[in-house]
């Protein structure tokens, strides 16, 4: 009788032990199916065949502008879509929350900031951040062609609102597209991911 | 020179009109930062301990050395003078701040980090300066990035001076695990931290700061139960950990009774035992329940006994 009240209890409570939805490193990459900043609708399953980033985004966060402001974010862009890359920015602020911006002010920040993403995605309604488990801005998700997620975490190895740092950091996305374009395993597949929370 | 070392350097040079003043403080709107000693003066070879003090507006929060899910821990750069070295800064217990499902570990209102400071075995007659470059992040809603210069100046005595033993309970800094028996084990679906605390402390309740990253998922509910030997936290694995954790480490928050204070907390370092943990076997006295739920029965049909027979007497009147 015991051990069946255990099992029950045990029933009851394990749900609660993995509550948390997460994009799993090795597994397939959640689907993804927003507006961009051009009305236009995105979805991940299109790009089935090419090497997906996602990257998580606030504007107003300091750790987004450390890599805004330095350049560092559009470098990587640029040089990566130039690669045949789909870089996907994704902003989950909920509106009247911190970094929320509208379709036309999220055109006009991509503008001003000269940023290079394939699409700028919405995610008002954070279904996407909350389907991946995004925590922080910049968290940064690297998908392969398979559609398999191959990196999961921080942007790099050092994490610090200093424009200083990304000049002896270790770029872990840059390293996981790199290694995994090369036919190698990625190194690093997970990390803690740094930044302001995501303001969902 | 780095952009850092540039405004390290700045904050120094800030430093510089300061001739002997103990204290000295430096504000950001949100966060006001003073350095403290915990002696009045210093003497060649001992030890001592200096204080960050943080006073933060009330909403605002900074973050303990794991953040949790997002966020910084405050970071300090030393310029000692010749000899002189600091130790690394001593985490007090955090607050966990629940916000949209995302946890972070960290303070309010005001927090004291202290940090041991070793002179060298010989001292000249001269004052002490300390100085350190200190960087933080705030955040309410939004965050914003903090830094300032700290300095503290002490006079040296050629008398040991008295010691700062009080610190410790003070900044409510965890104590080491001395009488406690601690264990783990680490699976892909569950952490189980087993803890036997020594005679007088009966925990109510616990609470693991894990201090590594991606090892638990920090915003997920941690599971605290009685077990024959003692007590279990059951935590979920993060969601990306790698599966071979050789070590569990942080800080295990007892809420309790007996000799610990509520609130208190011990360091936890401890090998892990590799595997899904089995379910802990139930406390040693299993008789409670069917005693209970027998007495229970026993006074529910004794009531009932009473109440039919006085319905009955008053049916009869």
């Amino acid at each position: 009788m015991r051990r069946i009240a255990t099992l029950a209890l045990i029933l009851l409570l394990a749900p609660s032990l993995k509550a948390h939805a997460a994009a799993i490193v090795g597994k397939s990459a959640p689907a993804l199916e927003l507006r961009d900043a051009d009305g236009k609708t995105a979805r991940l399953d299109a790009y089935k065949g090419k090497y997906v980033v996602l990257e998580w985004v606030n504007p107003q966060c300091p750790f987004v502008r450390k890599h805004y402001g330095s350049g560092n974010m559009q470098g990587l862009q640029k040089k990566y879509t130039e690669k045949g890359v789909v870089w996907l920015s994704i902003l989950s602020s909920a509106p009247g929350k911190e970094g929320y911006m509208k379709a036309g002010e999220a055109r006009e920040w991509v503008a001003e900031q000269k940023a290079a993403p394939t699409r700028f995605l919405l995610d008002p309604k954070g279904k996407v951040g909350r389907a991946y488990g995004a925590k922080t801005t910049p968290h940064i998700f690297v998908i392969d062609p398979k559609g398999t997620l191959i990196y999961n975490g921080a942007i790099d190895d050092k994490p610090s609102t200093d424009k200083a740092d990304i000049e002896t950091a270790k770029n872990y996305l840059a390293a996981a597209l790199d290694e995994s374009m090369a036919g190698e395993k990625v190194a690093t597949a997970a990390t803690q991911p740094y930044g302001c929370r995501v303001k969902y | 020179m780095s952009r850092r070392s540039v405004r390290i350097a700045s904050a120094l040079i800030l430093c510089l009109p300061l001739t002997i003043g103990s204290t000295a403080a430096a504000a950001s709107e949100n966060v006001q930062v003073r350095l403290r000693s915990a002696v009045d003066a210093v003497s060649a070879g001992a030890p001592f301990t200096v204080l960050i003090h943080f006073q933060i507006r009330p909403g605002w929060h900074i973050y303990w050395k794991n953040p949790g899910d997002s966020g910084l821990p405050p970071r300090v750069t030393w310029m000692l003078p010749r000899g002189f070295q600091a130790g690394p800064i001593e985490w007090p217990v955090p607050e966990r701040l629940l916000a949209e499902g995302l946890m972070s570990y960290g303070y309010t209102r005001e927090a004291t980090l202290p940090v041991r400071i070793t002179p060298p075995a010989t001292l000249g007659p001269d004052s002490v300066r300390i100085a350190g470059a200190l960087e933080w992040l705030e955040c309410k809603e939004a965050c914003l990035a903090g830094s300032s210069a700290l300095r503290l100046s002490l006079p040296v005595s050629p008398q040991l001076v008295k010691g700062d033993s009080d610190i410790t309970a003070r900044s409510r800094l965890p104590v080491s695990p001395d009488g406690w028996s601690l264990s783990a084990q680490a699976g892909s679906r569950a952490i189980a931290l087993d803890f036997t605390p020594p005679r007088g402390i009966t925990p109510k309740g616990a609470y693991f700061f894990v201090d590594q990253p991606l090892v638990t998922e920090h915003a997920a509910p941690q599971r605290f139960q009685r077990t024959r030997t003692g007590y279990r936290l059951t935590l979920e694995p993060a969601a990306n950990a790698s599966g071979n954790l050789a070590r569990l480490s942080g800080v295990l928050e007892i809420e309790g009774s007996g000799r610990m204070k509520s609130g208190s907390a011990i360091q936890v370092d401890v090998p892990v035992v590799p595997g899904d943990p089995a379910p802990a076997p139930a406390p040693s006295t299993p008789r409670e329940w069917p005693v209970a739920a027998t007495a229970l029965a026993l006074a529910f049909a004794v009531g009932l006994l009473i109440f039919v027979r006085r319905r009955s007497a008053s049916t009869r009147t």
